[in-house]
């Protein structure tokens, strides 16, 4: 169904009709990839896709006793919660980054014998991520039912929650916009993915996902939270956890005693990077910019790097 | 609603595309540049080496050098060569994979291109996701798949296999597949190139009747082939590139014995 390929066209109905197919057949495309994408997890697995559930839960699990011992975190069970938001966010970022990347030379027999838009492949990598997101998001729902036993389905339907779709189109546009960067340095310099993959570890730990940001003091804590500030992921997980976490752990505590109001103030304490749906609009739309302009300039040589 | 509409743009789409008095190939003068391979620079550290040495190779090469031609609507034609002559080329510019670094290219209806077959396959999936991936990159909605699936089945004749993963088909049944779901294309433009040998004897027939077919029906051919009888049998018009030039244009048996008397005398 791919039609005229002349720069010129012979009617302006032609050139809407043109894009109309464009657009449905990449969309189809799209579709199909996306399908095998994450199918392509679990093939040849016993337990399937029940793995994109458990997966987050036991690696929150690892970090749970891990972390939870170093810094003394063990005895608050809100913790668990704490680290599955941060967590959750974060690989989803990093699942959609890494296959983007190498998306375009790993397809390089699609691409070279057939007439394919070179975007659909970091798009379909971005898609299956945030599909993957929505698995683990069941695993966090297990978790705050686990977390506050008082009223297990109040926040799943709360306008808390709602606030964590809001943010999707944002972090999508975030992630994508990375992507596109990524993908199309890949096609130039192959060195990219090993540079990338410790740039990736070096991110983590400037995010904070297993530490609470309060916990660190002094003048160094302030010149560490303006790092911070800089770091984009670290508004996407910071906002993340005000509307899932905070909510939840606060809720969590009934009793009025003394230690009970030390923990809620803990709990308010450890979001100190306030952030607001507005920034998160920002970081996105610049970055999805910045990257479909980037993008869009290389992608002249891509057929004859790849 | 909306589908009715779509339909109604499609038609008038073929009825600008498909006029008989224009052809639906046009080159006009069209030069193809290619950086020589040596320039392929993979990692940031080799970049910066040969930028030091003032080493990036930035010498090209013309894979196409002012190819002009037109094929009109229902013709076949045969595009002969050496390797490396830019026959491929060619065809990957007509399909708009390639863009030429010169010159105008025009093409009018729908493309299908048979460029090596089962290069858009997905290995580790079985044959009916690759039926619907494929069919995808062709152009196909999901809707017009559902009902092409049971055809392009039946075509190529790999009824218990479809829940299979590609990777336990051997080469001749990959070919088959991927020759079903392009044939069943049913396209204004077949680009064929050097994949008329697939399958057993019995499928080749097959294939052959089915181009057949799909020539009556009016379609356009482009064939490229190092198999002279087959362009013979194919094609009533070929069309020589030699050393990235054009050196001759005509009926399909002159052309070809010019080429074939260039080849002998070139031999020693």
């Amino acid at each position: 169904m791919n039609m005229s390929k002349s720069p010129k066209f012979e009617s302006v109905k032609t050139f809407f009709s043109h894009m109309k197919r464009e657009f449905i057949k990449n969309k189809n495309i799209v579709g199909q990839l996306v399908k095998r994408n994450v199918k392509v997890q679990y093939r040849n697995s016993a337990i399937g896709i029940v793995w994109t559930v458990l997966n987050p839960l036991l690696n929150m699990l690892v970090m749970y006793l891990v972390f939870g011992t170093i810094f003394g975190y063990s005895s608050d069970k809100t913790y668990v919660l704490y680290l599955l938001c941060g967590n959750i966010i974060f690989n989803t970022m990093r699942g959609a980054t890494t296959q983007s990347m190498t998306s375009l030379v790993n397809n390089r027999g699609l691409l070279t014998k057939n007439k394919i838009a070179f975007q659909v492949f970091p798009l379909s990598c971005n898609i299956s991520a945030i599909v993957n997101f929505a698995f683990s998001y069941v695993a966090l729902l297990i978790v705050m039912m686990v977390v506050d036993t008082s009223s297990p389905f109040m926040h799943v339907f709360s306008a808390h929650m709602l606030k964590a779709i809001l943010m999707m189109p944002a972090f999508f546009l975030f992630i994508y916009g990375v992507s596109l960067v990524l993908a199309a340095a890949y096609v130039y310099f192959r060195d990219i993915l090993h540079f990338y993959n410790i740039f990736l570890t070096l991110w983590m730990y400037m995010t904070p996902i297993f530490y609470k940001v309060n916990t660190i003091s002094g003048s160094f804590g302030k010149f560490f939270v303006f790092i911070l500030k800089c770091n984009p992921m670290v508004h996407f997980v910071e906002y993340f956890r005000q509307v899932t976490y905070r909510t939840v752990a606060e809720t969590s505590i009934t009793e009025t005693s003394d230690e009970a109001i030390k923990q809620i103030m803990a709990i308010q304490d450890s979001v100190i990077i306030d952030t607001n749906l507005a920034t998160l609009y920002i970081l996105g739309i610049a970055f999805f910019a910045v990257g479909l302009l980037i993008f869009s300039v290389s992608k002249r040589n891509f057929m004859y790097k790849i | 609603m909306k589908k009715n509409k779509m339909d109604e743009l499609e038609l008038s789409q073929s009825a600008i595309d498909i006029n008989e008095e224009l052809p639906v190939i046009e080159f006009n003068d069209v030069e193809m540049e290619f950086y020589m391979g040596s320039e392929k620079i993979d990692g940031l550290k080799e970049f910066f080496i040969k930028f030091i040495k003032g080493k990036i190779d930035r010498t090209k090469k013309k894979v196409l050098d002012g190819i002009s031609f037109s094929v009109k609507k229902g013709e076949s034609i045969a595009i002969i060569g050496h390797n490396g002559a830019g026959k491929s080329t060619t065809l990957k510019i007509i399909t708009g994979i390639l863009k030429p670094t010169k010159g105008s290219v025009k093409v009018r209806g729908n493309v299908a291109p048979l460029l090596n077959l089962g290069a858009g396959f997905d290995y580790e999936a079985t044959a009916k996701e690759n039926i619907y991936l494929n069919g995808a990159i062709l152009g196909h909605s999901k809707k017009e798949l559902e009902k092409k699936y049971n055809d392009i089945v039946e075509f190529s004749e790999l009824h218990d296999y479809m829940n299979v993963p590609l990777k336990n088909f051997s080469s001749g049944m990959v070919a088959r597949l991927g020759f079903a779901i392009a044939i069943d294309v049913e396209p204004d433009i077949l680009l064929i190139d050097e994949v008329l040998s697939v399958g057993d004897e019995n499928f080749r027939q097959k294939c052959s009747a089915k181009i057949k077919e799909l020539k009556e029906k009016g379609a356009t051919f482009v064939v490229v082939s190092h198999s002279i009888g087959q362009i013979k049998q194919l094609c009533q018009r070929a069309i020589w590139i030699e050393n990235s030039k054009l050196v001759a244009d005509g009926p399909v048996d002159e052309v070809c014995a010019k080429y074939e008397e260039y080849c002998k005398n070139n031999k020693h």
